[in-house]
């Protein structure tokens, strides 16, 4: 069953085309990765999806119901979630707080919602900062805290932003298991990310995005040989043994 | 006919020596990001200090420009080594009640120097009024207003043309990027904060013959000098000449066919409608307001 | 599923070192500085007092509950307001012209002040829906301004400048009392009250909410949560208990004009006693009244006569010093002088 389908998607700051026609839908159950060069409009392609900003033009179907221009806070209660690329933590609070707000939308007491947080704060790493300042964490570490913040709205689709940005070999490791491991819970994801060795083996189905434009959607073996997306990247023919 | 056409140009003019007043406060909101709520008591005290250099030294207000605006840069600089500097990085609601501890700060100490008295300066032309038409205007206003208009023009030129200017516009489309292209930023700070000064203190002198000065003379100007800055768009110059001039206009207007007291009323009432449909005032860059200063 | 072999991630176990200055919502628990204080205001109530020192303990506590509402909006919500005398006026007026001109206790009457303040606070809040930072301060400062024109303007109403007078039929009923101590126990009521408010927020759903929201707007909203019901609702409930408190201060003094009751200077004072105190804890606004009050008073009674203004502009320098430097206020420099949290994880 579709969970989202984007049609024709258009926004446009000024005469800057950031998302420039952008069409594709996604299955329940996906994991689906969303590469490509730094300002091909991935991000503003998530603030379209999860309400931050609306479109110029274009439709987002998400469960077969229009949401176009909703705002952020309709995605969340609808069970759409997302990281931000540039973590915002809650800085006076603790970190287990950071997660408890999130959890306040399906647990009614604050107990229960600090319960449920750190049982999510314990599938990133977390669990032994709950109850330090959210400042202390450092950039991999805040990152986790997004991870964990999205995750504790029990979303039906998740929008991860650059979250193996700052982590170390093995913490890419287990975070990209944990990741894994989310379709399974019946959790649909999409996934941009700059570290591609991480996502180009993880994920089965990959979409590459290039000045507003979907140029590529294909599995990560096939993007490989694919030369427009190449040229995207490299800017130049280059070839892969 | 006549009365409306006189009240319309005597706002007007006022309206642009308010403006002389307002612009240190947009120029610093435009550089430092942010709201300097002893700017009132700036102004007052370069008050005080053009009534002084008239009172002891028997110069006229305008001659004591020379005096008192590059005091006020000094007193800008100092000001913004000890008060602001500190503050810059933090969140904006330090800076919003450490500069209003400065202006309860300062209004006492005008106070325990100078009493609550009003001073004024006598008037310099023997109270003769300028005949341009049927209108009669008098010479300390349109003096003033001359003044206002040539700063604006030196001050638009000024960042324009030289270098300082340039610094100053990279700073504020964004300071960090300037600060890695060389710009030295908490220099251009100090000067941003110290020309503001400086501003205030020119209209004070301008001023000094038109009010009179007593320790809690700030307060009612600087609420003024905020509706123009708005108004006319936080950080722009132009705007803040603008916004001068409506508010003038207004308040002319209002205090004569309605009610002096209701004169105020009128520009914080238009205050709210601006925050309200055009957050950003006539000339000021849409979105400052919804992203927030920091 | 998930991962909890702490060997495959490198977690440092980092502690927050102690005395490092962050604030965390209480959990409801009282802590012992609290109760030492409340014994301490029921200790002023009760003694005998001399009368010149009443005043003082009434104002304080007063201040205190009033700096303690503004807390609400302010340091939970974030909504820093310039324009809370607004909220007191409105309140102080509607009970007192029902009690002057149509015989309506004042027990009623302050909670007719306190909706139409909220009703009001509401309004701002709507007003300022897309400002943040500085222009919302402002847009608070002009909107209080314009009540304090036309309270002074509507004088069939309001008296003008000329004041209001309650004139003083002593009953319970017209909350006119014979002793002193009767309206400071009153007076101590209302910020008990208040106080209890404040922390039965930052136990809260509410509370999180609100702190998140202050915290960072985009978050939250992300978060499924609705940032400007969150605003609206504290600036209301903020407008509400300080217009109670309007209401107190016009029974006590019996004299209004809005001059001083709607000032910028009074709005100035509510928010910087919650400042100074720290913001964002309901020990804060407390503290800041308790301290700041009676040392103001002192001040002026010593340093008054001889200097005017001195005892002001000590205080304007101080209330500098401590924002650069001790930003969390005395609440925090407290925190960090018994080199613990009050509230534990």
């Amino acid at each position: 069953m579709t969970i989202l389908e984007v049609d024709r998607l258009m926004r446009s700051f000024g005469t800057l085309m950031a998302v420039a026609g952008v069409s594709f839908s996604i299955r329940e159950g996906e994991l689906v990765g969303l590469i490509g060069p730094n300002g091909a409009g991935k991000s503003t392609l998530y603030n379209l999806i999860a309400g931050a900003i609306a479109p110029t033009s274009g439709k987002i179907m998400f469960q077969n119901r229009s949401v176009a221009g909703w705002k952020p806070y309709h995605a969340a209660r609808s069970g759409v979630a997302r990281t931000f690329q540039i973590p915002k933590p809650y800085r006076k609070l603790s970190v287990v707080d950071n997660v408890a707000l999130n959890a306040l939308l399906h647990n009614k007491s604050m107990a229960a919602a600090r319960r449920r947080a750190e049982a999510i704060l314990a599938d990133v790493g977390l669990a032994d900062q709950a109850g330090n300042p959210s400042t202390i964490l450092t950039v991999g570490e805040l990152k986790r805290l997004e991870v964990a913040r999205a995750l504790a709205l029990h979303p039906t689709l998740v929008l991860f932003d650059e979250i193996m940005a700052g982590l170390t070999r093995n913490e890419v490791v287990t975070m990209t298991a944990l990741v894994a491991s989310l379709p399974a819970r019946g959790i649909t994801v999409i996934w941009v990310e700059h570290v591609l060795y991480a996502i180009m083996n993880a994920a089965p189905r990959i979409m590459v995005l290039h000045r507003g434009e979907l140029i590529a959607d294909d599995s990560p073996e096939n993007l490989v040989k694919n030369s427009t997306v190449i040229q995207a990247y490299f800017g130049e023919e280059t070839t892969f043994a | 006919m006549t009365t409306f056409g006189q009240l319309v140009f005597s706002g007007l003019l006022i309206g642009c020596i308010y403006a002389l007043m307002s612009m240190g406060l947009t120029l610093i909101f435009g550089v430092l990001r942010i709201v300097n709520f002893a700017h009132g008591e700036f102004l007052m005290i370069a008050m005080y200090g053009a009534w002084a250099v008239t009172a002891f030294l028997g110069l006229n207000p305008y001659v004591a420009i020379v005096a008192v605006v590059p005091a006020m840069a000094l007193f800008g600089v100092v000001v913004h080594q000890v008060v602001i500097s500190p503050g810059v990085d933090k969140p904006h609601l330090v800076l919003v009640f450490a500069t209003m501890g400065l202006s309860i700060l300062m209004q006492n100490v005008a106070l325990m120097f100078f009493s609550a008295d009003l001073f004024d300066v006598p008037p310099m032309f023997d109270g003769q009024s300028v005949i341009i038409g049927p209108f009669f205007f008098k010479a300390e206003l349109l003096l003033g207003f001359m003044i206002a208009v040539f700063c604006t023009i030196s001050l638009r030129w000024t960042i324009n043309s030289t270098y300082l200017g340039k610094a100053i516009r990279a700073t504020v489309q964004d300071s960090e990027a300037a600060m890695l292209m060389g710009v030295p930023v908490p220099r251009i700070f100090m000067i941003a904060f110290a020309s503001g000064s400086a501003l205030v203190g020119l209209a004070a002198c301008v001023m000094m013959p038109l009010f009179s000065v007593f320790p809690t003379v700030g307060l009612n100007f600087v609420l003024i000098a905020f509706v123009i800055v708005v108004l006319g768009g936080l950080g722009s110059i132009e705007g803040a000449l603008l916004g001068g001039m409506c508010i003038g206009i207004v308040q002319s207007v209002s205090s004569y066919y309605i009610a002096p007291a209701y004169g105020q009323l009128f520009f914080f009432v238009l205050f709210l409608l601006v925050m309200i449909f055009r957050p950003e005032g006539l000339l000021g860059r849409k979105g400052e307001s919804t992203v927030g200063i920091n | 599923m998930s991962v909890t072999s702490k060997s495959t991630i490198e977690t440092k176990p980092r502690r927050a070192s102690p005395g490092r200055w962050w604030m965390k919502p209480g959990h409801g628990s009282v802590s012992w500085l609290e109760l030492a204080l409340l014994v301490a205001c029921i200790a002023l109530v009760v003694a005998p007092v001399p009368h010149s020192y009443q005043d003082v303990i009434n104002i304080t506590l007063l201040w205190g509950g009033v700096a303690l509402s503004w807390n609400i909006a302010g340091g939970y919500a974030g909504l820093i307001s310039f324009g809370h005398a607004a909220f007191f006026g409105i309140g102080a007026y509607t009970s007192t012209i029902l009690l002057v001109n149509y015989g309506v206790s004042p027990w009623l009457g302050l909670w007719l002040g306190g909706i139409f303040a909220a009703a009001f606070g509401i309004t701002l809040a709507l007003i300022g829906a897309r400002l943040r930072g500085p222009f919302f301060i402002l847009s608070t400062l002009a909107a209080a301004e314009v009540v304090r024109i036309g309270a002074l303007n509507w004088t069939s109403l309001t008296g003008g400048a000329e004041g209001l007078w309650i004139t003083p039929t002593k009953s319970i009923a017209n909350m006119v009392f014979a002793s002193r101590s009767a309206y400071v126990a009153l007076v101590l009521g209302y910020a008990i009250i208040v106080y209890l408010v404040s922390k039965a927020i930052e136990r809260s759903r509410y509370g999180l909410v609100l702190f998140a929201v202050r915290d960072d707007e985009d978050a939250a909203s992300a978060a499924g949560v609705n940032p400007l019901t969150a605003r609206t609702g504290a600036m209301g409930l903020s407008a509400f208990l300080t217009a109670i408190g309007g209401s107190l201060f016009a029974q006590y003094f019996q004299f209004l004009d809005p001059t001083y009751v709607i000032s910028p200077e009074l709005s100035f004072q509510f928010a910087l006693l919650a400042a100074l105190g720290g913001l964002g804890t309901a020990i804060g606004p407390a503290l800041g009244a308790i301290v700041i009050m009676p040392l103001s008073e002192l001040l002026r009674s010593y340093l008054g006569a001889a200097f005017q203004g001195l005892h002001l502009a000590i205080y304007g320098g101080f209330l500098v010093f401590v924002m650069l430097y001790l930003p969390g206020g005395i609440a925090s420099a407290l925190e960090r002088s018994t080199g613990r949290s009050k509230e534990t994880p």
